[in-house]
Parts: structure tokens; C-alpha cells; sequence
């Protein structure tokens, strides 16, 4: 028999605190679609896509009716196009694209990612034709996600991929300029990808996964800081380890609804379950802020001093809560800081309370990175990949991951506004220190070696 | 060795447990089986009991009624046979079944109603009612049996329904998620 808070509480989470699945991820491999026509690699790769997805949104929109829990996206991650599509030109590659921003349409799923490459170590001629093709791809596409892996603690940083995406994001932006860039809103370069992200812009099926494999992410900052208030308004005398304590505990239970909905989708399916990637993902909706958690734990607003302190103590606890909960935790598995997708995160850049340094530093304790910020339109392809290298210097170093989604927005400068829209939201442009002119270290290339694994001062 | 099922209804005070066990102790008697749950000021408790073949259900009556009655206790005792072999139980799925809404007549009768419509046997039912309009201090929970092939769909739609024509708001949830959630 259950008791009545246990039925209580949980409804509360669900109906009040904006608990949801935020998204259930099939990964499909698309590796034997491979071929060296065109045509049939974009025929199989249609066939096999459908194939596996098109139960996909029903079984999960059932199965969120039975515990009423709301899967608020259905996705789907293929394997690195780079590498699937290796012998295709750029232009092929455009096209590759426009299949699986078809078919994504088809299945009726709101992203598709796995345009896709790995680059940490050196670019293959199929990378070098997909990072090329990219700026065009996102653009004449609605649902297609990218993403490039420039570094790896193990490898290195690639700083010769590093200002290609300078130059792709920047192409990205400009060929979307009447919508503020939004091509690069579905956009990241990582250090340290992880092959089983369910969420996007990021997600993409590793090439040592299984041919389909259902991976779900939950989110939940709205069940973490009305969790926070009501313990303080309690007890005032909380102090700072017993809230972590609160976080993990909070954390397990959200947890537990993505394994538990994972689990029956991949049954029903009859697909492997992968991971829960347990992530404090916000959306620009009131009460579903990451950066209101800063401000239940006392400070004026996230990037006053005391935020990355804050970070650091949520972040451990997510994933202290997470790895108890679920023996399948995966992903990023921890807190974003997305500022144009936050409305408390995008308010603190409007204010000036978080500024583009700021942002970087508390990314050495977050679980992704520099993520949806819009920039000054003149911000030059150099500067680009000086932050972008900046921030995979971060993530390598501390053997973690880290990631950009960085967006010149055509035409604006700092202080405007930028729109993108949906779950991606709007933020004030912020400024960027020297941000339109040319950066001569970026510009000589080469690899930035792996780091040393000792001497860890 | 005969079963019986025996009732307890009266005012809650301390001593009837201890009164009742005492008295199926003395009669050579064992607890098999008890729920006792006690509502505003009220106790109620039913036991599964076994006694020897030598007393009837009848005098163990008597001597429970000669004790209880000194408590103000209403005792009710009945012989317990096994289940026909034939009774057909279904497979079925635990659901939770939640509403809120102002106080009124008639909102369990009106949920009830549908749940055994569609064949669903409720196994627990917690009422809080506070009264008022405000609609959580007003709360039911329906644990409900439901046989596997139910159709799921045609249920929701009815209970929504219902609970629509009765300004109730409800919840139809798997027991899994609730598991899930609090438990380890």
C-alpha cells in the first residue's frame, strides 16, 4: 500500500514542478548503410530510419499516458554522417541531410542529430566534407542537428578543426541571418563527446553502440528548487551540506521516472535501453529555470560571486543523486547553463550579472559548456574559435565534457535582443572582449597536445 | 481447523487489540491475518483467525461479545470458506487513481461507478476530506486492480468525464511510477 505522501508528493512533482521526460532518444546505426552511390546511401539510410523510428512517438505518448508523465520530445540519434558518409562530397552531404530532415519529419520526431564528426586527432576526408557541408545543411533544414568532437583529453585539441567551425558557424549564421542565426542554434563543438546523449543539439549514436538503442533524458530544475524552498522555509538553518543531500535525493527520484520510462519504451520497442541522462535541462517557461536555483540558494542571480561555488555543489549532487538511482546513467548527466533557453539565465545577461567570462568559468563545474549564447554579429570567425578552443581547453584539462553553442547573430550588436523561438528561447546579445578582430594564435593551427595525467596541480 | 473472519467496530481507545487477542489466546485460537485502521475517532479491525476443530464460530461469538461489549465494541463473526475452485481472477495492472475538487455528494459513489464498470476491483481508498471548496483539501486516492485487457483509452475517457460532470480533477497513473519514485 502506498501512502498518501508518496502519492502526494509525486503528483506534485509532476503537475506543479514541471517534472517531465524530456526526451526519449532513439539511437539508430546507420553504419552498413554506407555505400559509394549516393543514391543508396541515402535510400538505406531513409529505410533503415523509418524502419526502427515509426512506432517511436505512439509507444511513447502511450506509455507517458500511463504513469501521466509527458514525454515532451521524441528524438532520434544516428551514427557519425561523417563517417557513414565518408566517400560523399560536401554537396552529397547537403543532401544526406535533407533525407534525414525528411524522414525526421516523417516519424513526426522534432530533432535529428548525427550530422556528425570526430576530429579531435585529424580530419579525414569525409570530416572535412561534412564540416563543410554543415552551414548549408543546418540551413535548408528544419530538425537536423550537428555536432564535431575538436578534442579529447586523451587526443588533444585539434586547433585546425577548431577554426573550421569558426568559419562554419560563422557561414551557419549568416546564411540564417533573417532568423538571427538560428542554424546555429542546432550547432555544438564538444571536448570529450559522450556517445549516448539523448539530448540536442549534442546527441549522436557512438560508433561502438548497438544497432538501435533507446536512450531518455529527464530534466527537472523546477522539482530541485521548489525542493530547496521548502526545505528552507522549514528550516532557515539548512546549511550547504544537507541541501546537497536534498539535491540528491531529489535528484534519484526524477531519476527514477526516466529509467522506468526508458526501460518500457525500449520493451515495447524491442530495443536495447541505454542510458538515463539526468541533466537540469531549462526551458524558457517560469518555474523550469536552472538559474532560479541560484537564487533559492541565496545569491542575487546566477553570475554574482558565489555561482560557481553554487554550480559546483548542484552538479555533484545530480549526479551523486543519479548514479544511485539508475545503473544506466549516461549522457551529460548534470546541470545546463543554456542562457537564451533559461529565462532566469537570459534575464542575468540582460541585467549584466553574467557576462561571456563568467559563463566559462562555472562551465569547469557544469556538464556541458558556453551553451546557446548569442554574440555580436561582428564577432569574427578567429574570435569563434578563440572561445571555442578556450572552452575545449577547459573540458580536456579537466577530463570532462565540455561544448559550445555559440551564435553571431547577423546584423546586432551587444545589448540587443535575439530571438530564436520555442524551447530555444531569446537572450540580449552579450559582448565579447577584442571580438572583431583577428586572432593570430588560433590562426596558426596544429594540435594542442594531450595533457600530462600526472602531476595534477 | 475451522477459519473465521471476525469484525471489530467502536469508539478507538487504548486496549482493544490486547482485549480482542486475549480473548482468541484463551480460546486456543491464531491470528492468521489483521488490518486495523482507525478513522476520525472510530477503530475498526478484521481478523483471519484459525481456531481448533472442538469450538464453533457461534461461541467464540459469545465469548468476544461478553468481552467487547464492556469496550462498547460491535463484534461480528462469520465462517470463512476456501474460494470455489471455478472463481476466475483476471490478470490484472495496478493504477492510482487521484482526484480533487471541491466537497461534495456523491464523488465517490460517481468514480466508483466507473471503476467497476470496467471490472475494476478497488483494493485501497483514501478519502481526506477537509471540506471546503479549496480543491486540495479535498483529496481521494483510488488504488485500483484493473484487468490487463482493459481498454485503456475508453476508462480514461469515461473517468475524465465523470470527474468533469462532478468538478473533480483526476489522475489515472500506474502504481509503477509511485514505486518507482519512493521507494528503493
Amino acid at each position: 500500500m502506498l501512502t498518501q505522501r508518496e502519492i502526494l508528493s509525486t503528483l506534485e512533482m509532476l503537475k506543479n514542478e514541471n517534472l517531465d521526460v524530456r526526451t526519449v532518444t532513439l539511437g539508430i546505426n546507420l553504419l552498413d548503410c554506407a555505400s559509394h552511390d549516393p543514391e543508396i546511401l541515402k535510400s538505406k539510410i531513409h529505410g533503415r530510419i523509418s524502419h526502427f523510428a515509426r512506432n517511436l512517438v505512439s509507444v511513447c505518448d502511450q506509455i507517458g499516458q500511463k504513469y501521466g508523465i509527458p514525454v515532451v520530445n521524441k528524438r532520434i540519434a544516428v551514427s557519425p554522417i561523417a563517417v557513414v558518409g565518408a566517400s560523399m562530397s560536401s554537396s552529397q552531404l547537403v543532401e544526406v541531410a535533407h533525407v534525414l530532415d525528411g524522414v525526421a519529419a516523417e516519424v513526426d520526431v522534432d530533432f535529428i542529430g548525427g550530422f556528425t564528426a570526430l576530429v579531435e586527432k585529424g580530419i579525414a576526408r569525409g570530416d572535412r566534407a561534412l564540416i563543410e557541408a554543415i552551414p548549408h545543411a543546418l540551413a535548408s533544414t528544419e530538425r537536423v542537428c550537428a555536432s564535431v568532437n575538436v578534442a579529447s583529453t586523451k587526443a588533444g585539441i585539434n586547433m585546425d578543426a577548431i577554426l573550421l567551425m569558426g568559419k562554419a558557424i560563422k557561414k551557419a549564421a549568416d546564411l540564417t541571418a533573417k532568423t538571427d542565426g538560428i542554424a546555429c542554434a542546432k550547432l555544438c563543438v564538444f571536448a570529450n563527446i559522450p556517445q549516448d546523449i539523448p539530448f540536442m543539439a549534442g546527441a549522436y549514436l557512438g560508433i561502438g553502440e548497438a544497432d538501435a538503442v533507446i536512450n531518455v533524458g529527464v530534466s527537472g530544475p523546477g522539482v530541485v528548487k521548489k525542493a530547496i524552498d521548502r526545505a528552507l522555509e522549514s528550516d532557515s538553518e539548512l546549511d550547504l551540506g544537507q541541501i546537497s543531500e536534498l539535491i540528491k535525493k531529489t535528484a534519484y527520484k526524477v531519476t527514477r521516472v526516466g529509467e522506468l520510462i526508458g526501460q518500457e519504451v525500449a520493451n515495447h520497442l524491442n530495443i536495447q535501453f541505454g542510458v538515463v541522462d539526468l541533466s537540469l535541462a531549462p526551458t524558457p517557461n517560469v518555474g523550469d529555470s536552472v538559474g532560479e536555483i541560484f537564487q533559492s540558494l541565496g545569491l542575487l542571480s546566477i553570475g554574482v560571486p558565489g555561482t560557481t561555488a553554487a554550480l559546483a555543489l548542484i552538479n555533484d549532487a545530480v549526479k551523486k543523486g543519479g548514479a544511485f538511482a539508475s545503473s544506466r546513467v549516461g549522457g551529460l548527466s548534470g546541470a545546463f547553463i543554456p542562457v537564451s533557453e533559461d529565462l532566469n539565465i537570459s534575464e542575468a545577461a540582460r541585467s549584466g550579472h553574467i557576462g561571456l567570462e563568467k559563463l566559462e568559468a562555472i562551465t569547469a563545474v557544469c556538464s556541458v559548456g558556453l551553451d546557446m549564447i548569442a554574440l555580436p554579429g561582428d564577432t569574427t570567425e578567429d574570435t569563434l574559435a578563440a572561445i571555442i578552443a578556450d572552452e575545449m581547453a577547459i573540458g580536456v584539462i579537466n577530463n570532462k565534457t565540455t561544448a559550445t553553442r555559440l551564435i553571431p547573430v547577423p546584423g546586432k550588436n551587444a545589448g540587443d535582443n535575439a530571438y530564436f523561438g520555442g524551447l530555444l528561447g531569446q537572450s540580449t546579445i552579450i559582448p565579447v572582449n577584442n571580438g572583431r578582430n583577428l586572432n593570430p594564435f588560433v590562426r596558426h593551427g596544429g594540435l594542442i597536445p594531450a595533457p600530462i595525467q600526472s602531476l595534477t596541480n | 481447523m475451522n477459519k473465521v473472519i471476525l469484525s471489530i467496530l467502536g469508539h478507538d481507545r487504548p486496549g482493544i487489540v490486547a482485549a480482542v487477542s486475549k480473548v482468541l489466546f484463551e480460546q486456543n485460537c491464531n491470528i492468521e491475518n489483521v488490518s486495523q485502521t482507525t478513522l476520525q475517532s472510530e477503530f475498526a479491525g478484521i481478523f483471519i483467525v484459525s481456531m481448533p476443530g472442538s469450538l464453533s464460530a457461534q461461541s467464540l461469538h459469545q465469548s468476544l461479545n461478553a468481552q467487547m461489549a464492556t469496550l462498547g465494541l460491535e463484534v461480528h463473526v462469520r465462517s470463512l470458506k476456501p474460494p470455489p475452485a471455478t472463481e476466475f481472477i483476471p490478470e490484472c495492472e495496478s493504477y492510482i487513481i487521484t482526484t480533487k475538487g471541491p466537497d461534495r455528494k456523491g464523488l465517490v459513489a460517481g468514480i466508483s461507478d466507473v471503476i467497476a464498470r470496467f471490472q475494476g476491483n478497488i483494493t485501497n481508498l483514501q478519502a481526506v476530506f477537509k471540506g471546503g471548496a479549496e480543491p486540495g483539501d479535498n483529496i481521494m486516492i483510488y488504488e485500483v486492480d484493473l484487468p490487463s485487457q482493459t481498454d485503456q483509452q475508453a476508462l480514461y475517457r469515461k473517468l475524465k468525464s465523470r470527474a468533469k460532470e462532478l468538478k473533480l480533477e483526476i489522475d489515472i497513473q500506474h502504481r509503477n511510477i509511485f514505486e518507482a519514485i519512493n521507494r528503493i
